[in-house]
């Protein structure tokens, strides 16, 4: 080894080109990145603010929950008390429940709702054959189907929303005409 | 002893040879967040001439440097494991090459043969220089690499053998092989 001694202090003697000084800015930055967000340290910090963010988050979002079904609550029963909850035939044909008839129009638009939407599901069909109405040499068809029909209204101004579901028959008469 | 002062490394980057306590102290604190700068200083030539045998141009080996010391820096290892730290440039090299298909095509010519356009990158200071720059540039890779990391980034064998996967003794002995084909090299015709 001590002949190259002299060979190896050449070598040290040669210098390595220098990093340019954009490199050392650009480490820098990556370290400031690396420190306010990705340094070992810095994600356990960040991983227990963020379960500290969803607690909080989650304990805000159930306080809303409450208060919301508390309002929607409130509004149920100030609308049964001005006698706009029972369901009349009448709400069948008019799809608008009517609304409160407040002191003023203020209240009036709280308490206005607004259908939202009707369905009518068929749950059974049952064909009863052939008829002959009175009086009538025609036979007719008998149809009969049970559904479920759901009315739902909704309050645009407090949110709060109303349903109303009931089954109902109804009854089908087709004339068959022979051929 | 006198406090080294590195508040000058943002405007000049100096690189010189560290006694070996100096440069365990200074190894030592490179994984704080506050002495990076005056350890990267010191390692930072000799990280660049590492990264310099895959690159083609001085700009991909910054790239290559600046992502394994970042890399390194972020998981906190222990700089005194340097070994980790050049393995760290080695594999990020590698992945550098594995990223560009066409230089995937010569990852294998790499390590096969000397390849001229990678050769270390020196400042010389006259034709003695020049001509020592240029034989270090022709040894085998398996050779410059070895001595690149003995000679300009003061790894021990046993640091060599850790960092390139091989043993020490293959580290020393391919350290002697690379001597002995400089000195033939030099030798004048």
């Amino acid at each position: 080894m001590s002949d190259f001694s002299e060979l190896e202090n050449d070598l040290k003697a040669l210098r390595p080109t220098q990093p340019s000084p954009v490199l050392f800015e650009r480490i820098e930055e990556a370290m400031a990145d690396c420190r306010t967000g990705a340094s070992p340290a810095r994600q356990r910090e960040r991983s227990r603010y963020n379960w500290l963010s969803l607690g909080f988050g989650l304990a805000a979002a159930a306080v809303a929950i409450v208060l919301l079904l508390a309002r929607i609550n409130t509004d149920q029963t100030r609308n049964e008390n001005a006698e706009i909850a029972q369901v009349s035939p009448s709400s069948q044909t008019r799809p608008v429940l009517p609304s409160v008839s407040g002191v003023n129009g203020e209240a009036m638009s709280s308490n206005k709702f607004i259908s939202s939407g009707t369905t009518q599901v068929v749950y059974n069909e049952r064909d009863e054959g052939l008829h002959f109405a009175d009086g009538s040499r025609q036979p007719l068809r008998r149809l009969r189907y049970r559904t479920q029909q759901t009315w739902q209204w909704r309050n645009p101004s407090t949110g709060a929303s109303l349903r109303v579901s009931y089954p109902s028959e109804e009854v089908v008469l087709i004339p068959v005409s022979g051929q | 002893m006198k406090e080294k002062n590195f508040d000058h490394v943002d405007k000049f980057i100096g690189w010189r040879r560290l006694a070996d306590k100096d440069r365990e102290k200074v190894m030592d604190n490179v994984a704080s967040h506050e002495d990076w700068k005056s350890c990267f200083s010191e390692i930072g030539p000799g990280l660049l001439l590492f990264a310099r045998q895959w690159a083609r141009s001085a700009a991909d080996a910054e790239d290559i440097v600046q992502e394994a010391f970042v890399k390194f820096w972020r998981r906190n290892h222990k700089i005194n494991n340097r070994a980790l730290l050049y393995a760290t440039v080695r594999s990020i090299a590698l992945d550098f090459i594995r990223r560009d298909k066409r230089r995937a095509r010569r990852e294998a010519t790499v390590f096969a043969e000397a390849d001229p356009t990678v050769e270390p990158q020196f400042a010389w200071e006259d034709e003695a220089q020049s001509a020592l720059a240029a034989a270090v540039g022709c040894l085998p890779h398996d050779q410059r690499e070895v001595l690149v990391l003995k000679i300009w980034n003061e790894l021990t064998f046993s640091e060599i053998g850790e960092a390139l996967g091989i043993s020490q003794n293959t580290a020393a002995s391919r350290y002697r092989y690379a001597l002995a084909n400089l000195k033939k090299n030099l030798q004048p015709q």
